[in-house]
């Protein structure tokens, strides 16, 4: 049976998401790039993916995971340019102060999207008509940080339909989903634009004769449950489609990790494990720089013929220096394939907040190794990242680089 | 092609301007080691990063056919001339 029990509630969640977000801002940057197709990758090779595209390039068929080479013959006079994660923190930071200024309850849900919930605003702000609220901050944005910063804004009742808002007219629209305007602005779509909605789920839906979010909308919460998700993320779905709020969910950090796609195929094993150790000590750092100590490792291998090898291990004691990492990291690793690897990537799980307070035979050694972890951390912060660091990494920093994540902003 | 920028690492002498708005320092004019003078007609971002506890500047900017990089170090108040980023037409 349908049910049309939609969330009629005023719509008081704002999305705001910068499309083509680092591509955007180069062309800010540099206003000769300005209507030019310009894709941003992470590392200067060939086999590198496309991380942005700009408005221009995408026109092509430029995509975000697009080979180098694939863009470059697809998009003529392609610009590539390598990321710059200083100027995107910037505006990122600048995108997040502005959007302080209505209320205190704003999440960045990554680089390039943030969300404010107007549920909890002052009254003044609450009164105000708030697509007014989001013309100013698209306003703002090209005051504060220049004129072709141009963003996407959505309001409705709940996240999902804030962030399906945001995204009906890119790259400068402001759009309201209110119970009103539900179904005709889920017309437009096809269910692959759904947030959450990929290649997998759509296969789920189409198989019980789900084609298009319109249906998806009219799908009962049984049918969603029982025959589509098979699990509460039916219900989850028959509600978040209807306006009313299943996202707003904080998850704790449980793992910090790295990866990285080697340049060449020829390296030696050694050469892999020199890389393997870099990552070990950015995964340490990132993972004491919020307070934490892990009790176990995790590493893994991706090959040119798509296998996927991995292995773990906890440890006793929790651990908490890059040495600690990497001698963990490295046992494991000796147990990789040797022959045809293309990335590698080390995660530390179950963390731990602070010190241990379990007694230790090896108690004052623990200490003395996290005094001087510490200190190393301490320099680094002073004189910069990688001042101090192993004689074995050593040459991998032009390689090895610090990049920004995406869907996360822990680390920002 | 990626040969758009060129990396470079020259010193060079600026006219700047301190006032109010967006850009609290506009740099407007800077001589490069070669005496050749450029005049910029638009500031795109300028946006801080660290050395360490060191703050730099970058201001990216342009003469109206090449856009430039410039980093003001805050602690040794000197400026240098990063990237020229170029060839636009050959593309």
């Amino acid at each position: 049976m349908i049910r049309y029990d939609y969330n009629n509630e005023r719509p008081m969640i704002m999305h705001i998401d910068l499309n083509s977000c680092f591509a955007t801002i180069e062309q800010q940057a540099r206003p000769m790039l300005r209507g030019r197709p310009v894709a941003i990758a992470n590392r200067r090779s060939e086999h590198t993916c496309i991380v942005t595209a700009s408005y221009e390039a995408k026109k092509h068929g430029a995509s975000v995971g697009m080979k180098l080479s694939e863009a470059r013959k697809l998009v003529p006079g392609l610009i590539i340019l390598e990321s710059d994660p200083p100027k995107y923190r910037y505006v990122y930071r600048r995108l997040m102060a502005i959007m302080k200024r209505y209320s205190a309850h704003i999440t960045m849900k990554s680089i390039d999207e943030g969300i404010i919930d107007f549920n909890q605003a002052t009254d003044t702000i609450q009164r105000r008509d708030l697509r007014d609220v989001g013309q100013e901050i698209k306003q703002s944005l090209i005051d504060e940080v220049g004129k072709a910063m141009i963003c996407n804004v959505g309001i409705a009742p709940n996240r999902f339909l804030a962030k399906t808002a945001a995204s009906l007219n890119k790259p400068d629209g402001l759009d309201v989903i209110d119970h009103t305007s539900l179904r005709s602005a889920l017309l437009s779509l096809q269910l692959r634009d759904l947030t959450g909605i990929a290649k997998h789920n759509e296969r789920r839906l189409n198989a019980v004769g789900i084609y298009t979010p319109i249906e998806f909308l009219d799908a009962d919460s049984d049918t969603l449950t029982r025959m589509v998700f098979k699990s509460v993320l039916g219900t989850q779905w028959h509600r978040r489609l209807r306006g009313w709020e299943v996202d707003d969910v904080v998850y704790d950090m449980k793992t910090v990790g790295r990866q990285y796609v080697l340049e060449s195929q020829n390296l030696s094993k050694e050469d892999i494990l020199r890389r393997l150790h870099h990552l070990c000590e950015s995964v340490g750092y990132r993972m004491r720089s919020k307070g934490r100590a892990a009790r176990g490792v995790y590493v893994y291998v991706r090959t040119y013929n798509h296998d996927y090898w991995h292995r773990r291990q906890m440890s006793p004691l929790p651990f908490y220096s890059n040495q600690a990492i990497y001698a963990q990291a490295a046992m494991l690793f000796a147990q990789a394939p040797i022959t045809g690897i293309r990335e590698i990537g080390v995660s530390c799980y179950q963390l731990e907040t602070g010190a241990s307070d379990q007694l230790s035979l090896f108690g004052d050694q623990l200490a003395r190794e996290r005094q001087i972890t510490d200190a190393i951390d301490e320099i680094n912060k002073r004189f910069g990242e990688r001042t101090v660091h192993a004689a074995h990494t050593v040459g991998t920093d032009t390689l090895v680089r610090q990049k920004v994540p995406f869907g996360s902003t822990r680390y920002l | 092609m990626m040969d758009d920028e060129l990396f470079l690492n020259e010193r060079i002498e600026v006219v700047a301007v301190f006032g109010e708005g967006l850009n609290l320092c506009r740099p407007v004019k800077f001589r490069r080691p070669n005496g050749r003078e450029v005049v910029i007609v638009e500031i795109g971002l300028r946006h801080p990063t660290n050395a360490g506890l060191r703050t730099m500047h970058v201001f990216e900017v342009t003469d109206g056919g090449t856009d430039y990089r410039l980093e003001l170090d805050t602690e040794r108040l000197t400026w240098h001339l990063t990237r020229e980023m170029d060839h636009y037409d050959s593309l």
